[in-house]
């Protein structure tokens, strides 16, 4: 029998600001705990909240991004409950009226190609404090610097079939509040949170299932496992005809299973009110409408233009926009005289693997372009120019000239040089000469090999195949 | 008298009071009251130059504690001032005292302190309103010629009509609340006790204007004492009738008609108005109050400051309950509870939606009124005069009532000020006058001409 | 409208309030009247959503993003009643979610 995978995902990121949501205190990552806090973030008597501008801004930007409105007008509220890191024992939050309203991303489905999820709403609140359970035995150990973070909240409609595809769709929508400049997204450094909803009905059942929630996901590739084991967990108990109630579910990245919560909690009342300390939240037409213009080419729209413009197929734009970095750095090279699919695969190898290792570009665009111009002139080869990139990572003040020449991997394209040493080798192996003349057009590789070590490495590898060829006849 | 001297004239006084079994200061030293005079005598000419100023125990000082009358607060002190604070100092006022108040500004007689309830200076068998009752009862008992309190529901001008001194509340959104710990944050109020108008206005002047720490007050500068009136000929003032029950105690009956004699003669025209909405104030406000404070309070569990108390279960629970259970007093508890309730899944529309559309309608009352011509508004601001100890304890809506008459100016965020308009059986009455949003001036200039011809301490009868 | 005795468990509950068994009855029934007489504003009639009230601002001022807090005269180690390394501390959950 089967059974439809029904998933939606709430994501939760860290603004991209200089201060808190509602005070002037750093929100700067790694700092030696409670040093980042003062009376509102610690939730003194008395204190009271002051919302950052910045926040807003990027909030709304983010909304846009993803196809959302923005409300001209929204509303703080305050999410009550009691939790050790929560110190005002309320969350700043929105509830009725939130940010924005009604988005929609598109994503590549590995099942279904191009699927639209529909986003429910983008709002503003506060994050909470650290919590530390293993440094003291028997006591729990609280940090406030994270207390009063801003964080959007993503929800996305019920859309996602599948644990793939939510992975999927959380690696596009990274993607676009990264280029976005809205957050780092990082979910390594707790930028980026999801929580996971999953149900299963009948295909055909408007209806939707008991869905189960799935916390303490840690990356993407989790988040996928975890949904795969809830959902192995749901279809199971289905098809014993068991019921399936609503639960809260940890993930445990070490044995990959899902297990319920200790406490069986009655689901939370938050008991939601509007939050008296904070008037409405105001936001002018003509501002909105600067924050959709001050948006940068968004990732959808430059794979588009990279396929048209470049020529490239769809694969490789697709890895070039995968970081707005990436991208960016790619076109620079080009501009820089390099043609534009050897850009590409340049890009996708050597650069990408320093991106990966270093987050940054270590050989400026132009010296790359300066490296590419060598192979094509056979000045490197294809393989020595690898060795010589590596070289000019490690050494940012050099010239791809003079690195290739310092590390002696300047080819050879002498002439006369090339033709002694095919001479040599033609005299040393006649009896692949004759089966060469006999047909075995295959041994031209072997004689380039034989060249090549003969020279050390340092014969033009074109160069050898022409004067063979030339040999040959 | 030299700064010093004052702080010395000072201390003795309080020394008295404290001798007199008033209660109504929680901390207050010489060593601190002479640093105040040292720090003025450093930089002489401001307004209030020298001024003793006392505190109610909801403001916080860093350098005394703060409990708000609560044991859940016992020993803290805050390591921020308040900004009401800070701006009294930069005038050249002398903090004085934290007095005395019902827990966490929740009451109407100053019974429910967890430090002992404050008497009345003129009758200790009686209670002398609240919850700002400690700051009424000092300035009435001559100690300290101003001193700060707070409104949320009344809580300045009832206990100023008891006690038979000025008590201001200023307009919602003109004194920064930042440092005042939250109880209704939508209707509480830093308001002034003063002997007279004029020392009322000049304090609540000094701490009045825009606060960037607290967004919700008015990108307004701060307010200046009225020049004063001479008399009342040109304004018209409104006397609503839902103010003038028939049943109204006969004594404030009394001093109310002597008011309004004395109005007319300073040549006011009166004329009879309705707030139809305006028997709605009290429940209104005992739902939006209470889920307000329900939230406010949540941050007192024992994890970042004050006492702490676990209970046996030894865990996170057990701290928050066993903290809150035992340092939250039982009108404090019944408020927190109240106001969760009528947060809570299922009951948010029956009350407290319904609460914040009558909220609306009793605002709209007062609009419609100014509207049509009226500049003021007189009413008493106490049904009766001070009641005695343990009267109304027993049935938590029986104090509510007490508030009857100042309730609903604190919904609408109006400014409001009490008169001591005369006596009755020895017992202070107060006359209470309403104005305008914004119109805290017009409201202050009247009341110091009515002032100077009303005689406060005279029998009405 | 009448609370019951298991409803008002329940809000001490989400309250985090202890309350005693000698306290119940006697809370109960103080609920129950303060209850009862807000209630009166069932006679209101409802009419249509009516826009929230609250006094001050019409729209909310926001603050630049730039550092710089109210600083505190005394550090969190000193207002603590539990402090170590740096960190508050509480004891470990128990009954709530163990995240």
């Amino acid at each position: 029998m089967r059974w439809e995978t029904v998933i939606g995902l709430e994501v939760h990121v860290q603004l991209r600001t200089r201060t808190k949501m509602f005070c002037g205190c750093r929100t700067t990552f790694g700092d030696p705990p409670n040093t980042n806090v003062c009376p509102t973030c610690l939730g003194l008597p008395g204190a009271l909240p002051m919302p950052n501008a910045e926040a807003i801004r990027l909030a709304a930007r983010g909304a846009i991004a993803l196809g959302c409105s923005v409300h001209p007008t929204s509303v703080f509220a305050r999410k009550n409950y009691f939790y050790p890191d929560l110190p005002k024992g309320y969350q700043i939050s929105q509830f009725d009226r939130p940010l924005a309203t009604a988005g929609r991303v598109a994503f590549e489905s590995p099942e279904r190609g191009r699927v639209e999820v529909g986003i429910t709403r983008l709002h503003l609140e506060e994050d909470a404090g650290k919590l530390v359970h293993d440094r003291f035995p028997g006591k729990t150990a609280i940090d406030l610097n994270r207390a009063g973070t801003p964080l959007a909240e993503i929800v996305s409609e019920p859309d996602l079939r599948s644990p793939a595809e939510a992975r999927a769709y959380l690696t596009t929508l990274r993607q676009i509040l990264v280029y976005a400049g809205v957050s780092d997204c990082s979910m390594e450094q707790g930028s980026l949170r999801v929580d996971a909803n999953i149900s299963i009905r009948r295909p055909g059942d408007p209806k939707l299932g008991t869905k189960a929630e799935v916390k303490n996901l840690n990356s993407f590739a989790n988040v996928e496992r975890a949904l795969e084991a809830e959902r192995e967990r749901q279809v199971d108990r289905a098809e014993r005809g068991e019921r399936i109630a609503q639960v809260t579910l940890l993930y445990d990245a070490g044995t990959g299973q899902v297990r319920e919560l200790r406490s069986k909690e009655e689901s939370h009342d938050y008991r939601y009110f509007p939050d008296p300390d904070l008037p409405p939240l105001v936001l002018a037409s003509e501002w909105i409408a600067e924050q959709r213009a001050g948006l940068p080419e968004l990732p959808e729209a430059r794979r588009a233009r990279l396929e048209v413009a470049y020529g490239l197929p769809a694969y490789d734009a697709r890895v070039l926009t995968s970081e707005i970095a990436l991208a960016e750095y790619f076109e620079s090279v080009v501009s820089a005289g390099v043609e534009a699919k050897t850009a590409a695969n340049w890009v996708m190898g050597d650069v990408m693997t320093t991106f990966n290792e270093s987050g940054g570009f270590p050989v400026e665009a132009g010296r790359l372009a300066g490296l590419v111009t060598l192979v094509r002139d056979g000045v490197v080869s294809h393989q020595a120019a690898k060795r010589v990139y590596a070289e000019l990572a490690q050494h940012p003040g050099e010239e791809p000239k003079g690195a290739a020449e310092r590390l002696g991997l300047v080819q050879v394209s002498d002439q006369g040089a090339l033709t002694g040493w095919v001479e040599q080798v033609l005299a040393a192996h006649p009896a692949e000469v004759a089966r060469f003349r006999g047909g075995e057009t295959k041994l031209m590789g072997f004689f380039v090999g034989q060249v090549m070590k003969r020279s050390q490495g340092k014969a033009d590898p074109k160069g050898v195949q022409r004067v063979l060829q030339e040999k040959f006849g | 008298m030299s700064a010093p001297a004052v702080a010395a004239a000072t201390g003795a006084r309080l020394v008295a009071a404290e001798a007199s079994s008033l209660n109504a200061t929680l901390h207050w030293s010489q060593a601190l009251l002479d640093a105040e005079a040292r720090r003025v005598e450093a930089s002489p000419g401001g307004p209030l130059h020298a001024v003793p100023v006392a505190i109610k125990d909801n403001i916080v000082t860093t350098d005394a504690p703060t409990t708000c009358a609560s044991r859940i607060l016992e020993g803290y002190v805050s390591p921020y001032d308040a900004t009401a604070v800070t701006r009294l100092r930069s005038a050249g006022a002398m903090i004085a005292a934290k007095t005395n108040m019902d827990e966490f500004a929740m009451g109407s007689s100053t019974e429910h302190s967890a430090f002992g309830r404050v008497q009345h200076p003129l009758d200790p068998s009686r209670v002398p309103g609240g919850s700002s009752g400690g700051s009424a009862a000092l300035v009435a008992a001559g100690v300290v010629p101003a001193a700060l309190g707070s409104e949320t529901g009344g809580s300045v001008r009832q206990p100023a009509s008891f006690c038979g001194v000025v008590g201001v509340k200023p307009s919602y959104g003109r004194v920064s609340r930042f440092g005042l710990v939250a109880f209704g944050s939508s209707l509480d109020c830093i308001s002034v006790f003063g002997r007279t108008v004029d020392d009322a206005s000049k304090v609540l002047a000094a701490m009045s204007g825009h606060d960037p720490l607290d967004r919700t007050t008015l990108e307004r500068p701060a307010m200046v004492p009225p020049a004063p009136r001479r008399d009342l000929s040109g304004l018209r003032i409104g006397l609503p009738r839902e103010y003038f029950p028939a049943d109204l105690h006969p004594g404030v009956a009394a001093a109310m008609e002597r008011t309004k004699t004395a109005a007319r003669e300073l040549g006011a025209e009166l004329v009879d108005v309705s707030l139809p909405n305006s028997p709605y104030a009290v429940p209104t406000y005992y739902i939006v109050a209470p889920a307000e404070a329900a939230a406010n309070l949540a941050r007192f569990d024992g994890v970042r400051y004050g006492p702490r108390k676990v209970g046996p279960g030894g865990d996170i629970r057990a701290l928050y309950q066993a903290t809150r259970g035992h340092g939250f007093g039982p009108e404090v508890q019944r408020r927190i509870l109240v106001g969760t309730y009528v947060l809570s899944a299922g009951y948010y529309d029956a009350y407290y939606g319904k609460a914040q559309r009558m909220r609306a309608r009793i605002a709209e009352d007062f609009r419609r009124v100014f509207a049509g011509g009226v500049d003021l508004l007189l009413t008493p601001t106490t049904p009766t005069p001070a009641f005695r100890a343990g009267e109304k304890t027993e049935d938590p809506v029986s104090m509510y009532l007490a508030d009857i008459f100042v309730c609903a100016i604190s919904l609408a965020g109006l400014p409001a000020l009490s008169l001591p308009v005369g006596r009755t059986e020895g017992l202070p009455v107060g006359a209470q006058l309403i104005a305008p949003l914004l119109e805290d001036e017009r409201m202050l200039a009247a009341a110091a001409a009515l002032e100077r011809v009303v005689a406060a301490e005279a029998e009405v009868r | 409208m009448s609370i019951g005795r298991d409803e008002v468990l329940h809000v001490a509950r989400l309250a985090e309030l202890a309350v005693r068994d000698e306290d119940l009855n006697r809370l109960v029934d103080q609920l129950n009247r303060i209850v009862d007489y807000v209630a009166q504003l069932d006679r209101v009639p409802a009419d249509g959503a009516a826009d929230l009230f609250l006094p001050g601002p019409r729209q909310v001022e926001l603050r630049e993003d730039v550092p710089g807090s109210v600083p505190l005269a005394r550090p969190p180690a000193e207002l603590s009643p539990e402090f170590a390394d740096g960190f508050f501390l509480v004891p470990r959950h128990g009954a709530m979610e163990d995240l």
